[in-house]
């Protein structure tokens, strides 16, 4: 479907139409954002037919899948920025201190200005229109390029955003790799970019040349989880499954290998298999119910790995490359050398890697790059809080996998190697803003307290600095000097002192907004 | 000159090293480690303040009461702040109730990102180096320091200082040049603090993209004011000559040129004349109230720029390379082509550029980059919003200059060409911060509300989708259905009781 990509001469002029809109300050009144955010909403739900029917032919998926990993998060940016954008974009003030209160100083939220969203193929929608929104949210404009891996939907982007939207702030650029290049030569204000290490160090490295800001989300490393034998077994093996097998294993934060004691092992895995009857009892091939792989290249590198393993299929391992077709798959014994365990699989292949217990498992992933979620299954809160607390990762869940890009609220991102920055609520508004701080500083300031800063520097300052300085927190204990209570009554009156100063200069701005008032 | 030791190349990766198992040992989770060493950073400041304005007498020629007032309170200001708010900040955040989501307790956890890298300039070194470092303690990562090689003395002390006050392994210091900085930046850091320029900040932020490290940017530009006619002129001339002498102008946020109404420009200079003298009374260069520039490569630079200008010198002018010397200057009518206005200036010259009026000077000021901050000298409300609104820049300040950084509570940070990313206070705290979202799900909640997520798919799945959907805002342009919306309600009510219930006699059958 190449003809449908943007003319590489387009791609700049797409930026300047975007800069121009953003600059006429339209974005600015918050009414106007959140009319925009709930068209967001519309524009998927007077749609929600045939965005299903684009991700059936994209990705083979069940409208099910549709509507959990797309619609319904989506839904949740669209109603959380609609109803926090007023709270968000209020003007700060910071906490009383005596010495710059009369400058009545604040915080501003301002728009970045045009944002780049690079999206990734897997859950197109929520990854495209969920930083969209946050983009509209903090007032900037937005250019977004949908991964040409889905074509179906894009056209569809491409067809409403224009529709929905004002057509001059946001913006889909479509197309491969020539296309995202010349993208990447302009100057973006914010750069947000999903899936992929490699493409991600080389947006960060382009990046780099403008000074532009940018989020990575990455995945990269694999989701480990950890399984308590005291925990509810039917409920581990259906939850991990729905996770690893859910969209064909596209998911960031799919679990892909399981660190179980070995004395449980056989437990697991049989659970593991009868969840998998259930799941598909006419066999996955013939399931209405399970996804295909995205491209036909995937498929063929799923097959790859598959063969060079050493572990034990229990469950599928058969491929049909033409189809895209690679079958939910479950290994077990996989080593910590196996071909399985080296980059993220991004397919329906579950690991199971025994383990002799908890301190194993989590030596095992702190031995690796930081993931994007650490799974713990356990009803044992000790337990739970020990895997947690002992390892790094963007999310950690207890009996549940996947779920937590969907909670209203949470921010999604990763740390270390699974990325930084932030999609979705509060973290990602702030992410696309400029905390733009201010002050008003009265003249009669310098006559109180700050007439010292002017030369000529005279040896009196040193009172007045003193002023200006905070009390430190005591000392800690463990040096030789302790602040004695003599040093301490002195902090009090001095204390006492300045807020009475403080009482006074009040007074002061209140008798000079007072006199001012007066003024014709 | 005092003599700067580097450190040896061979020993910056050890350094890393050490900085990543001190913190991989999980002794900064401890808030109270936190904030015994957050409080030992005002402690390293307060019990060697004399020895810190000497090095600082020696590096810049700066007079006490300016490392007191732009390095000292800065930091003292940040060390109380952080100390106090630390306990709040680190606080697990519940997120906003919601029905669908509750029984699973969902929260976001504030934990450190690892090793933080921050790499300071020469001009406020101590404010620089010193609260971003709080910032990292605070957040409970470690940290390694790289002052600037062109403060010998000052960055000599801190590496003698730091490690009698602070746990010597999380935190420490590397000293050196180009050479140490290059190795440094081979390194994997968590985060990456730069304050300094543009080009150097794109060498920063090409380096950290290797590793896919986020980066804070601190870069300056060039900081405009623009002057009111109907102001007090004795204030706009006293504080914009302090805010653009101190420290001799070698400061991010100092005001870099004013925009002046053509027939203010009289006035606003014959004001400035007055205020000079009273600054210097025997003149600059005899004053002990007035900083030198940091090399002598600098004062060249400054001084070309000087020759080089079509405007016309009315104060200071006088340059004296050898001794590192730059008259305090205001040049007027400066044209917005003019060698002093091509990029920033970074020393005590201020030129004068005659305007028609508000619009143009607003125009001159979108003609160029985002600077740190915009000042406006005016008081007319009306006036100031309408400078303000139509910038862009770090800081909008009115009737001051320079201070802001020192504010608590107020974040430091540029937008675009001035940077990006934030020093100081709780701002400064959560770019050092990873926010680690939580939840634990109980097994019950597949049967009331998620169970419907499972292969395989059933057609009813529908009515459950629509159970866990956020609603929509009302369609922009109509009426929302309010009927529709109370049905909704009334549904939300009944599954909530249920689950309520659920939850009760779960609880009833454990206990």
């Amino acid at each position: 479907m190449s003809e449908q990509y943007t003319p590489l001469d387009d791609i700049p002029r797409v930026l300047a139409s975007a800069r121009t809109a953003f600059l006429s300050d339209r974005a600015k009144p918050v009414a106007f954002r959140k009319q925009q955010i709930a068209q967001v909403g519309y524009l998927l739900k007077d749609n929600e037919e045939r965005f299903k029917e684009a991700l059936k032919l994209d990705l083979g998926r069940h409208a099910v899948e549709t509507e959990l990993f797309d619609f319904g998060p989506t839904y949740k940016d669209v109603r959380v920025a609609y109803d926090n954008v007023d709270k968000w974009t209020k003007v700060q003030p910071v906490d009383f201190n005596l010495n710059y209160i009369a400058m009545r100083p604040t915080i501003k939220a301002e728009p970045k200005g045009v944002i780049l969203i690079v999206s990734a193929f897997n859950v197109p929608l929520f990854l495209t229109l969920g930083p969209l929104v946050s983009a509209i949210a903090s007032g900037c404009a937005a250019v977004i390029k949908p991964s040409e891996a889905v074509p179906h939907v894009n056209l569809l982007l491409a067809e409403l955003i224009p529709k929905y939207l004002d057509p001059e702030l946001y913006h889909v650029i479509q197309g491969g790799v020539a296309e995202t290049s010349k993208i990447l030569e302009l100057r973006w204000d914010h750069s947000e970019f999903s899936r992929g290490e490699r493409v991600g160090r080389i947006i960060a490295q382009a990046a780099a040349k403008h000074l532009t800001p940018i989020t990575l989300e990455l995945g990269g490393c694999k989701n480990p989880v950890v399984v308590d034998p005291k925990v509810d077994i039917e409920m581990t093996a259906r939850r991990l499954l729905w996770g690893r097998f859910s969209n064909a294993g596209q998911v960031c934060t799919c679990p892909e290998y399981v660190l179980v004691p070995r004395t449980f092992q056989s437990t697991l895995l049989s659970a593991l298999k009868d969840a998998y009857g259930k799941f598909y009892p006419e066999g996955p091939e013939n399931s209405d119910s399970f996804s295909r792989i995205v491209t036909r290249e995937h498929a063929a590198r799923l097959q790859g790995l598959l063969k060079r393993t050493n572990g034990e299929i229990v469950c599928g391992g058969d491929v049909n490359v033409e189809k895209k077709y690679v079958a939910p798959t479950i290994v077990n014994n996989v080593t910590a050398e196996d071909a399985l365990m080296g980059e993220e699989m991004f397919g329906p292949v579950l690991l199971i890697v025994p383990v002799e217990d908890v301190d194993e498992a989590i030596a095992f992933i702190r031995a690796r790059e930081t993931p994007l979620a650490v799974y713990v299954f356990s009803q044992d809160k000790k337990f739970q809080e020990k895997v947690f607390s002992s390892t790094r990762s963007g999310a950690a869940l207890a009996n549940e996998t996947v779920l937590s890009p969907a909670v209203p609220g949470f921010p999604v991102g990763g740390v270390g190697a699974s990325g930084y920055g932030y999609y979705a609520g509060k973290q990602a508004f702030e992410q696309f803003t400029h905390y733009r701080v201010s002050l008003d500083n009265p003249s009669w300031v310098d006559t109180l307290v700050f007439g010292f800063r002017f030369p000529p520097y005279r040896d009196t300052y040193k009172r007045y600095v003193k002023m200006m300085h905070a009390p430190l927190p005591p000392r800690p204990t463990k040096g030789a000097k302790t602040t004695g209570p003599g040093v301490a009554w002195t902090w009090w009156i001095s204390f006492v002192v300045s807020r009475l100063v403080s009482a006074s200069s009040l007074m002061l701005v209140r008798s000079s907004d007072a006199l001012r008032r007066l003024k014709p | 000159m005092a003599t700067l030791t580097y450190t040896r190349i061979e020993d910056i990766p050890k350094i890393h090293a050490t900085a990543r198992e001190a913190f991989a040992s999980g002794r900064t989770k401890s808030i109270a480690f936190r904030k015994a060493q957050i409080a030992q950073v005002g402690y390293l400041l307060k019990d060697n303040e004399q020895r810190i304005k000497d090095a600082l007498k020696s590096d810049l020629g700066r007079p006490y009461l300016e490392t007191e007032l732009l390095d000292f309170a800065a930091v003292y200001g940040e060390v109380r702040m952080v100390y106090d708010k630390i306990d709040q900040w680190v606080k697990p955040q519940r997120i906003d109730f919601h029905f669908n989501w509750f029984p699973m307790g969902p929260k976001l956890v504030a934990e450190p990102k690892g090793v933080i890298l921050n790499i300071a300039p020469f001009n406020v070194p101590v404010f620089l180096l010193l609260s971003p470092l709080v910032s990292a303690i605070a957040a409970g990562n470690g940290a390694v320091l790289k002052p600037s090689e062109q403060t010998p003395a000052f960055s000599q002390l801190i590496a003698e200082l730091l490690p009698k006050y602070l746990d010597p392994e999380l935190y420490a210091v590397i000293n050196g040049g180009v050479a140490e900085t290059t190795k440094m930046l081979e390194l994997p850091w968590d985060h990456i603090l730069y304050t300094g320029n543009g080009r150097i900040g794109r060498i920063i932020a090409a380096a950290a993209a290797k590793h896919l490290t986020p980066t804070t940017l601190e870069l300056g530009g060039q900081n405009p004011v623009v002057v009111d006619p109907k102001m007090d002129v004795h204030l706009t001339a006293k504080r914009l000559l302090w805010g653009r002498f101190s420290n001799a102008g070698q400061i991010c946020l100092a005001p870099e040129y004013v925009l002046v109404p053509a027939h203010f420009q009289d006035t606003l200079i014959e004001e400035m004349k007055k205020v000079y003298k009273t600054f210097y009374p025997d003149g600059p260069e005899n004053s002990d109230s007035f900083s030198r520039i940091v090399t002598t490569a600098h004062t060249q630079r400054i001084k070309k720029r000087l020759d080089e200008t079509k405007g016309k010198v009315v104060l200071g002018g006088a340059t004296d390379v050898e001794k590192r010397y730059i008259a305090p200057t205001v040049v007027r009518d400066v044209p917005v082509d003019d060698s002093l206005l091509t990029e920033e200036i970074f020393g005590p010259v201020l030129p004068i550029v005659p305007v028609k009026d508000v619009d143009e000077a607003i125009s001159i000021i979108r003609s160029k980059d985002y600077p740190l901050a915009v000042y406006v000298f005016s008081n007319d409300p009306k006036f100031e919003e309408k400078v303000f609104s139509n910038t862009k820049s770090g800081a909008a300040v009115t009737n001051e200059t320079v201070i802001t950084a020192g504010v608590p509570g107020l974040p430091v940070g540029g937008i675009g060409p001035s940077g990006y990313g934030y020093y100081t206070g709780k701002h400064c705290f959560e770019q050092f911060t990873h926010w680690r979202v939580s939840l634990k799900n109980p097994g019950w909640v597949d049967k009331v509300a998620f169970g419907f997520r499972y292969p395989p798919y059933k057609p009813d799945y529908q009515k459950y989708v629509k159970g866990i959907t956020s609603s929509l805002p009302p369609r922009p342009g109509t009426q929302s259905g309010t009927a529709k919306r109370w049905a909704f309600w009334l549904l939300f009510a009944l599954v909530g009781a249920g689950s309520v219930v659920l939850t009760r006699s779960r609880g009833q059958l454990k206990a």
